[in-house]
């Protein structure tokens, strides 16, 4: 437990001395500051078209959570696409880069404590973009009244989605030494598994959006991170969804391990 | 002779590595006592980096085992860690950490008790001279400094034994100097404090008589010879005569390349000494 936490600290010091966390986080803050105005003005454009035509019906659905926060949560979901690669990419192949492997395994440490540490690294700093975020919906509490227990999950679902694509991130870093390899591997990974798979499922299968059954359609919409995710933006804290994002992160921690084992005792 | 040999510190058995066809170990054996300074001698490519590698658990041997102060490096491989302090090829630095910072997490690392971590760290600034440059980043460091630093990463949870790989590339004469200075230091403390086993790989020939005691020499991943320093030169040859001779006896055409390294190496290491 302490070498994990030694190795988690470290790397985190590390990614803090590095331009990569200030960049990262400064374009996280810009965009996010960007996507929750333009979700705000939109939601007010909304409501001052409908009661221009009188959709009372309409007007009666709108709610702060839904029409604000949700498409809001769903933009900063896209951008993770795009800068969790340039967190995790580092993560072990830096290691490898710097011969400073070479430090971690000749130590009497495990090299499960390094995975995990890895890990925990990469979950502390999404856990800051995490907290970047919820500033946002905070403001509307002030101003509005959102629900506070759909706006927890939508950031918990944010929170799991970042965590799950570190343990891709950290998995694709565990392969090479090259970082830039490392951040494209990432990158079309994510982008698989969380935009082109939703994608095939409704226009390729015809929107087969059927829950349960056994067969191509579902299994990718089970695969795919944003079924999950929308699950948990809607309010909706299932174990399924909870299990789904430990099964990943877990999967990725085992494959980690043995590939970092594995190139050793080739 | 100043070694009192009261115990084995290393003892390796049938050491083999092989990558795919390629055999770069193999079978060696031999055992370091308590207190000795070893040279690990050979041509480059003989073999040295991958054998300390095996030793020091960075690179699972393909055959044979080995021992570290008792601990088997297979059986036992965390206990066996913990008793060496290793140096490799490229130090394992972080160079965005301070010097101060990086001994630290190297102690927490090596399960140096957190009440004796401060005092462990200091203790290994100030025998590595690096006292003065402990709130400086690494990357921001000389080489010959870096080296130290190295050096200081090795020893921090003062260990039993030393596995240093040419603890002494690529530096000037006088950084040269003062790391032989050091390692010699080690092995022989003057506080009365236990003597480090030492064994240090290179390929120039002066830094062996300098501080070695014993010389194990390798050849194309086995041993070519494994004799005390004082019987070589007791038996009237120079160092030089016995590598070349060593690392020619099994005469073919590919060992030409191997020799003309190792006597520049030689030429070299004569420049560099004090």
């Amino acid at each position: 437990m302490n070498h994990t936490l030694a190795i988690a600290g470290r790397e985190l010091g590390s990614l803090f001395v590095s331009p990569v966390a200030y960049v990262v986080l400064t374009l996280w803050s810009v965009l996010a500051g960007t996507f929750f105005l333009s979700s705000l003005i939109g939601f007010d454009t909304q409501i001052a078209q409908a009661s221009q035509y009188g959709a009372q019906e309409f007007l009666a659905q709108m709610n702060l959570n839904d029409h604000l926060i949700t498409p809001f949560f769903g933009s900063m979901w896209i951008v993770l696409l795009f800068l969790v690669p340039a967190v995790t990419m580092g993560l072990f192949a830096n290691e490898k880069a710097n011969g400073t492997d070479e430090l971690l395994y000749t130590s009497p440490i495990r090299v499960w404590e390094i995975v995990i540490g890895k890990f925990l690294a990469g979950f502390a700093f999404v856990g800051i973009m995490t907290l970047i975020v919820a500033f946002f919906p905070a403001i509307l509490f002030i101003y509005g009244e959102p629900e506070v227990g759909k706006t927890a999950a939508g950031l918990l679902g944010l929170l799991l989605v970042s965590m799950s694509y570190v343990g891709v991130g950290a998995l694709a870093s565990s392969l090479t030494r090259n970082q830039l390899i490392a951040f494209v591997i990432t990158m079309v990974s994510l982008l698989v598994i969380g935009l082109m798979l939703p994608f095939i499922v409704e226009v390729g299968l015809g929107g087969d959006s059927g829950g349960g059954g056994i067969g191509i359609g579902p299994t990718m919409r089970y695969i795919s991170t944003g079924t999950h995710f929308e699950t948990l933006m809607s309010g909706v804290v299932d174990t399924a969804d909870l299990a789904y994002f430990a099964i990943v992160i877990g999967v990725c921690m085992v494959i980690s391990k043995s590939a970092l084992e594995s190139v050793r005792w080739r | 002779m100043a070694g009192v040999v009261d115990g084995v510190a290393i003892e390796a058995e049938g050491l083999s590595k092989r990558y795919g066809d390629l055999e770069a170990v193999r079978d060696l054996s031999f055992t370091v006592g308590k207190g000795e300074i070893v040279g690990f001698l050979g041509p480059n490519g003989a073999g040295k980096t991958t054998t300390m590698r095996m030793l020091t658990g960075f690179l699972p041997a393909t055959d044979g085992s080995a021992a570290i102060a008792g601990h088997d490096i297979f059986a036992d491989p965390l206990n066996a860690r913990r008793a060496i302090g290793y140096l490799p090829e490229t130090p394992p630095l972080y160079p965005e950490m301070t010097v101060q910072a990086y001994l630290d997490f190297v102690a927490k690392l090596k399960d140096v008790a957190r009440g004796e971590r401060a005092q462990a760290v200091s203790r290994a600034l100030d025998r590595c001279g690096l006292s003065d440059v402990r709130r400086r980043v690494i990357g921001d460091l000389s080489k010959g400094f870096r080296q130290r630093v190295g050096l200081a990463q090795a020893i921090v949870h003062d260990p039993p034994v030393l596995i240093l790989d040419e603890p002494t590339v690529g530096l000037d004469p006088i950084q040269i100097r003062e790391i032989r200075g050091l390692i010699a230091e080690l092995a022989a403390p003057d506080q009365g404090a236990a003597r480090h086993t030492v064994i240090l790989s290179t390929h120039i020939l002066p830094e062996v008589e300098a501080i070695c005691e014993r010389i194990i020499l390798i050849n194309r991943g086995r041993k070519a010879l494994d004799q005390p320093l004082s019987e070589l030169i007791a038996g009237g040859q120079s160092l030089e005569e016995v590598f070349t001779r060593a690392t020619s006896l099994d005469e073919s055409l590919d060992d030409a390349p191997g020799l003309a390294t190792a006597s520049e190496a030689a030429a070299a290491g004569e420049e560099a000494a004090p």
